[in-house]
């Protein structure tokens, strides 16, 4: 690893030195540090080497039509949210890319999606510990006008190494308007796109193909305020390797996602719809775990972003799962009674996500079920409905209020014994106010509550209800001063109901931002777009810095 | 010519897949011969294992299945280890009324492997096949894995012969182990003699269920030398082909009942003590010779600890 980076360092600065006039080098870093104490009243785990960190750092180099690039990566040891597999340092990010005559060709490593990610997505999300960047070579090329193709062939990071399938992946996209230079007003444009992995076949027992294929088709449809997009992706059998012939499963997967959206000034409504059946693509049939999952099917849940909102988040089951959701946008205009001077912002959000008729497709010499297409009173996963209000009062007031009534099988999201937590039920409101007491200084002031409803039949302890309070203040363009409290006031337990104290500051200055804290973390599910982690228990203290060039 | 390239390279990723049509499992199955008296090279599955992990009697049944298929040459232990997914749930009745969980399972040699294989830090469950790929950092194998290293482990050559002659009867006896070296090896190697325990009957999560009529097979549940064995071979790193080593060991089962019972009171984390109770007409004798240099089983093999 360190001969890759002396030598790319070295044809960096003889590229440099070469290619003056038109070279760019751009780079950005961040540190996370955070020591961690034991804290048995939150079951928090002292770190034996006290203080963890993730490190990062992003050089690229580009000029005229060449680019390249590495990111240098340090864990020291990994958080502790983090797969403990991300160990040492080193550079699993490089590549070089360029173009000619239409023609974009990259070599090392690259991020690729194909659609919406049904059949594949590589890519990475540092707060989920994720990244399955591919390592091959990609080239794009627009073969004629409004027709452009895409197509790569690789192996998928998964830490430091790669997994053992080879990807082989080809995406395909006509503008059919610009092709057929229509002057339609309604704008169409397809998709098709196509990927194989090949792995070795061993098993003595069970006949295993070695090359998986899926493929899906899309649609997109735009005519004025108007948007419809439509994904149906397909996969192939992909058993996994067993002796068990229960574990072995020919059965296909497939995968549908629908939306249809209309938008104007000040309104704003988007239906959606999607179900996914044994649609797991994995970069090794033999692995589990997120760091080997290369496919991804879109959330269908609102993402939210005040912490008991999103303390139940759910989870998108690629193996079985049919959802709904229903999205609205309107802004009552100002001057109105309810608009007031700067209009109100409304958003009603309603999302239900359910399992399939007798769980996910499944085929073997003994088994054959395939589930029904659509039935929608099987076990429910998740369900919101929210109502989000977002109003400027005057110049130096404004704020947001949310309420949201919730339904979260803790059970089956989060893999417990049927029976042990069933399904919570939680009423969240929310309000955040924000006042600006003069020029560069704002205070925000953050309420939240949740009221949580035990499931009769849960056996195991309850937490019940939570408040949380949060004042935050800013002083433009420098500093930030912050502290929140979550207290679980509700837990079944009274040994447990317990404050999670956060203090945080932070400075900036240019591109560099330095944030300093410290306080207790819950233990909880943390999502980024339906993907997610259990973050255990921690209490320390943090520091944060990014910079940028 | 571009465009041509495009095509090629649509075409061959088309044909580049396999749909499988039933029946599934192949018609032949060939049965491995065990009943030679000569020495194979047999594997030793490492099953790190919990009886809170859900997903733990999937690792299980897959080794019963690689055992079922391949015989008497695939040895499985199960080590129940860390605090997660090892540990034993309270005795008290009022906070357990259906005494689930209760037992320790967990022994001190197989948190020290735990611990240095960091293996339940990654998540269980996990295993290791002949500990292979320690020095890539690649030996925690998924159960899915299991298979196919198996398949390449069984072709390799069988360097070490592995006798165990065990003449304990009751709770006391002598256990001695005859090794005989098939080739010439140069290195470090050593031996390590452990106690298995089968058909346990305790509970287990399992899935969705929390079964109390689940049956542990090859529990760990004591290492009879130090965890990381002794020398094979004293004061030489050069084994000839025909060299042959003798190693015995006296054992008392009720000593070592009770020191795994102290050890999970005094110090295992959320340990009860509650250890005991060891069944030996169903213990085994398990023997491996692993590699000091990459910690690769050479070769394992095992006996019934009382005599027949």
């Amino acid at each position: 690893m360190k001969n890759y980076f002396l030598i790319f360092t070295l044809s960096l600065s003889t590229l440099i030195i070469v290619a003056q006039n038109n070279s760019e080098i751009h780079g950005d870093f961040s540190l996370i540090l955070q020591s961690y104490v034991e804290d048995a009243t939150i079951n928090a785990l002292a770190a034996d080497e006290v203080v963890l960190s993730n490190s990062y750092f992003n050089l690229l180099y580009s000029n005229n039509n060449f680019t390249a690039g590495l990111r240098y990566e340090s864990y020291l040891n990994a958080l502790l949210d983090y797969d403990s597999e991300f160990k040492g340092n080193g550079i699993p990010y490089r590549f070089a890319s360029y173009s000619i005559d239409g023609l974009e060709i990259t070599a090392g490593n690259f991020y690729e999606q194909f659609g919406s990610g049904l059949i594949f997505r590589s890519y990475e999300e540092k707060g989920l510990g994720i990244d399955n960047s591919m390592d091959g070579v990609r080239l794009k090329y627009k073969l004629f006008k409004g027709l452009s193709v895409k197509g790569f062939i690789g192996k998928s990071r998964t830490y430091f190494t790669y997994a053992e399938g080879i990807f082989r992946g080809i995406d395909a996209e006509l503008d059919v308007n610009e092709t057929f230079s229509l002057e339609s007003k309604t704008k169409y444009i397809l998709g098709g796109s196509f990927i194989s992995r090949y792995e070795k076949r061993a098993n003595p027992k069970f006949t295993l193909p070695q090359n998986v294929s899926a493929y899906a088709g899309r649609l997109n449809i735009l005519n004025g305020g108007w948007n419809y997009f439509g994904e149906f992706a397909y996969k192939i059998n992909d058993p996994i390797n067993s002796l068990q012939e229960d574990e072995m499963n020919y059965a296909s997967g497939s995968a549908f996602t629908n939306s249809i959206t209309y938008s104007q000034r000040g309104f704003g409504i988007t239906g959606e719809i999607h179900r996914a059946d044994n649609m797991l693509l994995l970069s090794e049939r033999e692995r589990t775990g997120k760091a080997y999952i290369m496919n991804y099917i879109p959330t269908l849940s609102k993402p939210h972003a005040y912490t008991l909102l999103a303390i139940y988040p759910c989870a998108t089951q690629a193996m079985g799962e049919l959802g709904v959701q229903l999205d609205v946008y309107y802004k009552i205009n100002k001057g109105t009674l309810l608009g007031g001077k700067y209009g109100t912002k409304l958003n009603l959000n309603i999302s239900k996500i359910n399992g399939l008729e007798g769980g996910y497709s499944m085929l073997n010499d003994n088994t054959n079920h395939t589930p029904k297409l659509f039935s929608f009173d099987e076990e429910l996963y998740f369900s919101d409905i929210n109502l989000e209000i977002s109003k400027k009062v005057n110049k130096k007031v404004k704020y947001n209020a949310v309420l949201a009534h919730q339904k979260y099988n803790k059970d089956f999201l989060e893999g417990k014994t049927p029976g042990e937590y069933g399904t919570l039920t939680s009423t969240i409101a929310v309000f955040d106010l924000s006042y600006k007491i003069k020029k560069g200084h704002t205070i925000r002031f953050e309420t939240q509550a949740l009221f949580a409803k035990k499931d009769e039949i849960a056996t195991s302890e309850h937490e019940g209800d939570w408040v949380m309070a949060a004042a935050e203040y800013t002083i433009s363009p420098n500093w930030f001063f912050a502290v929140q409290d979550m207290y679980n006031y509700g837990h079944e337990n009274e040994s447990k109901r317990l404050h999670y104290m956060n203090f945080n500051f932070g400075f900036l200055k240019g591109s560099t931002r330095f944030e300093f804290g410290y306080g207790k973390k819950r233990e909880g599910i943390f999502c980024v777009g339906g993907v997610c982690k259990l973050v255990p228990s921690s209490n320390g203290l943090n520091l944060s810095i990014t910079s940028s060039f | 010519m571009k465009k041509l390239i495009y095509i090629a390279f649509i075409c061959a990723l088309i044909n580049s897949c396999e749909v499988i049509e039933g029946p599934y499992m192949n018609d032949v199955i060939v049965p491995v011969d065990t009943g030679s008296t000569e020495f194979v090279k047999n594997i030793l599955i490492e099953d790190f294992t919990g009886h809170l992990c859900k997903n733990c009697p999937d690792a299980a049944r897959e080794l019963d299945a690689i055992h079922d298929f391949y015989g008497s040459r695939i040895i499985g232990l199960a080590l129940h280890v860390g605090t997660t997914f090892g540990r034993p749930y309270p005795t008290d009745i009022s906070a357990n009324p259906d005494q689930k969980f209760i037992y320790d399972f967990r022994t001190s040699e197989g948190e020290e492997l735990d611990n240095f294989f960091q293996v339940s830090q990654n998540g269980l469950p996990k295993g290791m096949v002949n500990r292979i790929d320690y020095t890539s950092e690649n030996h925690r194998k998924d159960y899915g894995q299991w298979l196919a290293i198996v398949s390449d482990e069984l072709d390799k050559e069988v360097q070490l012969g592995i006798t165990i002659n065990s003449t304990v009867i009751g709770n006391t006896g002598d256990i001695n182990i005859t090794t005989e070296a098939l080739t010439t090896l140069t290195g470090n190697y050593k031996i390590v003699v452990c106690l298995a325990e089968d058909q346990i009957t305790n509970w287990q999560k399992d899935g969705d269920i929390d079964d109390d009529t689940y049956i542990h097979k090859h529990v760990l549940r004591t290492i009879l030398t130090s965890t990381w064995g002794e020398n094979l071979s004293v004061g030489s790193t050069y084994i000839d082909d025909g060299d042959v080593f003798e190693h015995s060991y006296s054992i008392n089962l009720t000593d070592l009942e009770n020191e795994n019972i102290q050890h999970s009171q005094d110090v295992l984390v959320q340990g009860n003590g509650n250890a005991g109770a060891w069944e030996s007409t169903n213990m085994n004798v398990i023997a491996y010779i692993y590699d000091t240099s990459n910690y690769e089983i050479l070769q394992v093999e095992y006996t019934s600890l009382l005599v027949k």
